[in-house]
């Protein structure tokens, strides 16, 4: 269903990439890698750290200024239930929007740009909770599983009652 | 069509500043100012209202307008007196006219006999004798305002009525009592888009007249200038009781663009001389039939022939037919001599001037139809001298206001990067920087002064809303208004109008007895409503007060019992039970009116006024009244604030809310059975909230040197926010977390530090009720 809406998102924009393929942001948490569609992503910059905000989720990293404008950061570490990130001046936040809104998330490294196959997405097997929530789907390259990650299922919740 | 939809739109602006305006010239009348601005000032009004309706095809609200417009021409020129009916009468014509733009604002239709009464009382005021037909006639003037080019919409029939009935109206007199006027129009006389035509017909409507033109300046072909103004007139009028300011009035409008020489006849023998040095077209009127109007259409269409070289080109900026009204109307004669003229053939001229001057002559023409409306706005001439004004978009405004907010930002950001060393070795640059800071700041004032309106916009709708809670409620309210100059940023004002609404409405409804309970209390009969506006600080107060019977305590708590909104063994103080007016679903009303008492209107001023970071605070005086106050902030986008710490990171207050600040060490705590704190303020106790432990922050300072931070919320409550450090007092921007984010609990927003960071501005109001929900749960 995810990975339908997401194959419409897509038909009007990066025709140059073609029609059946899809182009992602890779990024890692720890030894494990995630990507998101490239067009959602505004800007990638170095973590130089958010202000707190009170009575939100610990994957709530806080708020960020980008010029004049505030910006929330999803710590996705933490959003995937393994503990906040302890993050360096090496971390990095990924802009992106999400339907009208931008926010950022936290992540270890952005390590590529990947160009797959649609017809290569595979769906999130059954059972695993956290993860069916917050994937949309799984494609392989390199050998590799990268995730795919429902941005929107990643920001909602953030509130301590949520 | 788009074109279309914008001019319709700029129309609507202006009907709705025109509609404020009739209010306020009908407050001034109804006060008792009567004189002839006022009046004119209401007439254009009305006549600029339906010169846009009927460019617009709403022909309800034409018919209505036109009538309306004609009583109020007999009320300027004396014929009907100025009674108090006739104003009152004029009032309830303006609601009606408010309801046509309305209805033609959304596209609704009113019932077609609407305001069929008020005109039937127009008509009959306006002498039962006068033969004009209004329905489905062609208005005059369409004004040029609203049309897209030049186009002179002059529609015959209808500009005559009230001048054709002058001819009949009054008797005539003997040339005893008549004026000569020498009017010579200086050359750019049509450049400020006036018409000799307009004129003469307004001097038609004071009295018998007849003109005679000079020609004697008409240039040879050669050097003829389409656009530019050549004939002078002299009129002799016969009005024995007309006064000379009566006559210079006319000319208002042109004053400054020509020579006018006023004098009693006989005393000034100049019209004699005129027909020996000028080829003159004599255009007197020979008979009642014939009034001496017709001539002067025939002179005037003779001007009007540049129209033709015009609509030749390319550009379609004027169709001929257009442009010369009535044609069929200039008497043969007239048109004969212009023939003989030796330099006047026209068609001549249009040959000749016909390829290249035309162009550029239309140009000009433009921008003076465009100068219209402008000049129509300001006829009133000498009170809005001066004030000259664009419409810009808000959104246009704001994003300035932004990259202003941003520009503060950095410029605050830069200066804190000057060390010691820095301004030791670059003087330059630090007096630069110093400028710049003066230069921000005085654009972020001006900035903020573009938003902000005189709350008038608000005020002026009041009136009427008090008049028809009048009618419908048979009690006699007066309506005063203080202090509607006052300044607010417009998206405060926005939002102020229908918490207003409902205030007067209550306190119409509930405050103000009818006059029978009114003269048994020993009150006058008629209530009194005073709205007010004023600057306290960075606040602007708002507030309502009525002289009516206050708020009925004993019914007030007996209904918030009834309906659960206090607990049994609650008892609450006087203020508390008159605060719980602006509780969801309360309403005292024993019947529920069509006006309030459906218990949503005090609960919506609460949220609205919550909304836009004001408070609403009410005090009764059983039997004397009742008075509501709005405590606004003066701006929405800039805010004064102490920026303080609370475990370890910034956060800001409102320096609005802050009563004052102390040393913990000094404070005067006090424990309460919750294992809360209470702190004692000359003799008042004080709910205390610790802003790190509310919003689970770690402790970075010991307790004793931590600040208290004394703050006031709605109704005077006070609140007490512990702190770890007080940092300073600074002016933030405020931005959104709501943008990109969600509501945060305790949180208002965020703001931009000089740094970069973000600090976030803490709810105090919300702090506070949150609180009292734990204490509860």
């Amino acid at each position: 269903m995810e990975a339908l809406s997401l194959r419409d998102d897509m038909s009007d924009k990066s025709a140059a990439a073609g029609q059946n393929s899809l182009q992602l942001i890779a990024f890692s948490i720890g030894e494990q890698t995630y990507g998101v569609e490239i067009t959602t992503v505004r800007e990638i910059r170095a973590w130089n750290g958010a202000t707190p905000l009170p009575n939100t989720r610990e994957f709530v990293r806080g708020v960020i200024n980008l010029r004049g404008t505030i910006v929330p950061i999803f710590d996705l570490r933490a959003r995937f239930g393994d503990g906040q990130t302890a993050p360096t001046k090496n971390h990095v936040v990924v802009v992106m929007s999400v339907g009208d809104k931008w926010v950022g998330i936290l992540v270890d490294a952005v390590s590529d740009i990947l160009t797959v196959n649609r017809d290569d997405i595979h769906n999130v097997p059954e059972g695993n909770a956290i993860d069916t929530e917050l994937l949309n789907g799984i494609v392989t390259h390199d050998n590799r599983m990268v995730g795919l990650i429902d941005l929107h299922a990643v920001v909602t919740g953030a509130k301590m009652d949520g | 069509m788009s074109d279309l939809d914008d001019f319709k739109a700029t129309y609507f602006d202006e009907c709705s500043e025109l509609l404020t305006e009739l209010e306020e010239q009908f407050a001034a009348i109804e006060a008792g100012e009567r004189d002839a601005d006022r009046l004119n000032a209401v007439f254009r009004a009305i006549h600029s209202i339906k010169g846009g309706a009927g460019a617009f095809g709403f022909s309800a609200m034409v018919g209505f307008a036109h009538a309306y417009e004609t009583l109020l021409d007999y009320v300027r020129d004396g014929r009907v007196e100025l009674t108090d009916e006739v104003v009152s009468l004029c009032i309830r014509a303006n609601d009606i006219v408010a309801d046509h733009v309305n209805a033609a604002q959304s596209g609704d239709d009113l019932p077609a006999d609407y305001g069929a009464d008020e005109k039937a009382r127009f008509d009959a005021l306006a002498r039962g004798d006068s033969a004009e037909d209004e329905e489905g006639e062609p208005i005059e003037d369409f004004d040029i305002e609203f049309t897209p080019v030049m186009v002179n919409l002059d529609a015959p029939a209808s500009g005559e009525a009230p001048v054709a009935d002058a001819f009949e109206a009054p008797p005539m007199q003997a040339e005893t009592g008549s004026w000569e006027i020498r009017f010579t129009p200086h050359r750019a006389l049509y450049a400020r888009a006036n018409d000799p035509l307009l004129l003469f017909r307004e001097l038609a409507a004071l009295g018998r007249m007849q003109v005679v033109a000079r020609l004697g300046e008409v240039p040879p072909l050669s050097d003829f200038e389409p656009f530019a103004v050549y004939c002078s007139w002299e009129i002799t009028l016969s009005a024995p009781e007309l006064s000379e300011a009566a006559i210079r009035e006319v000319f208002e409008f042109v004053d400054g663009d020509c020579d006018i020489v006023i004098a009693q006849a006989g005393s000034a023998p100049f019209a004699g001389a005129s027909f020996e040095d000028s080829p003159a077209v004599e255009a007197a009127a020979a008979a009642q039939d014939e009034p001496d109007l017709s001539s002067l259409l025939a002179l005037t269409e003779d001007e009007m022939n540049g129209g033709p070289l015009v609509a030749d080109l390319p550009e379609p900026v004027a169709p001929p037919e257009d442009f010369a009204p009535e044609p069929e109307a200039a008497p043969a004669g007239a048109q004969d001599a212009f023939e003989e003229a030796p330099a006047l053939s026209f068609t001549a001229l249009a040959e000749a001037i016909q390829p290249a001057p035309a162009p550029q002559a239309a140009k000009p023409a433009m921008p003076a139809a465009k100068a219209l409306p402008a000049a129509g706005e300001g006829d009133e001439g000498h009170r809005s001298v001066g004030v000259q004004s664009i419409r810009v978009d808000l959104d246009k405004v704001d994003r300035v206001v932004n990259m202003v907010g941003e520009l503060v930002i950095t410029q605050s950001m830069l200066t804190q990067q000057m060390d010691e060393t820095l301004r030791a070795r670059y003087t330059e640059l630090v007096r630069g920087l110093e400028v710049l800071a003066q230069t921000t700041r005085g654009l972020q004032d001006s900035v903020m002064a573009i938003r902000a309106q005189p709350v008038k916009s608000v005020f002026s709708r009041m009136p009427r809303l008090v008049r028809e809670l009048a009618s419908k409620t048979g009690k006699k309210i007066k309506l005063e208004t203080i202090g509607e100059n006052t300044e607010i940023d417009k998206t405060v004002i926005e939002q102020l109008s229908d918490p207003l609404t409902h205030m007067i409405r209550n306190s119409a409804d509930h405050g103000i007895e009818d006059p029978a309970r009114r003269l048994a209390a020993g009150k006058g009969e008629t209530g009194t409503i005073r709205l007010s506006a004023e600057q306290a600080g960075g606040n602007i107060l708002i507030i309502v007060e009525d002289d009516g019977a206050g708020i009925n305590r004993e019914r007030v708590l007996k209904l918030a019992r009834d309906k659960g909104i206090v607990a049994p063994e609650i008892t609450p103080t006087d203020e508390q039970i008159d605060q719980l007016i602006f509780a969801p679903g309360f309403s005292t009303a024993e019947a529920v009116s069509d006006i309030s008492g459906r218990g949503v209107g005090m609960d919506v001023v609460l949220s609205n006024i919550k909304k836009i970071g004001g408070s609403v605070h009410v005090r009764s005086w059983t039997g004397k009244g009742t008075r509501m106050t709005l405590r606004l902030p003066l701006t929405l986008a800039v805010l004064d604030v102490m920026l303080v710490k609370v475990g370890g990171g910034p956060y800001v207050v409102p320096l609005s809310s802050i009563v004052e600040t102390m040393q913990c060490s000094r404070a005067n705590f006090e424990r309460v059975p919750s294992g809360g704190r209470v702190l004692q303020v000359r003799g008042e106790y004080v709910q205390v909230i610790d802003l790190g432990q509310r919003f689970g922050l770690p402790n970075a300072v010991a307790a004793e040197e931590q600040f208290v931070v004394l703050c006031e919320t709605e109704g005077s409550q006070k609140v007490a926010l512990v702190v770890d450090d007080i940092i300073g007092q600074q002016q933030v921007v405020i931005k959104s977390l709501e943008e990109n984010f969600e509501r945060v609990d305790g949180i208002a927003g965020g703001t931009i530090l000089g740094d970069g960071n973000v600090a976030l501005i803490v709810d105090v109001q919300g702090l506070r009720s949150t609180h009292i929900h734990q204490n509860a749960a």
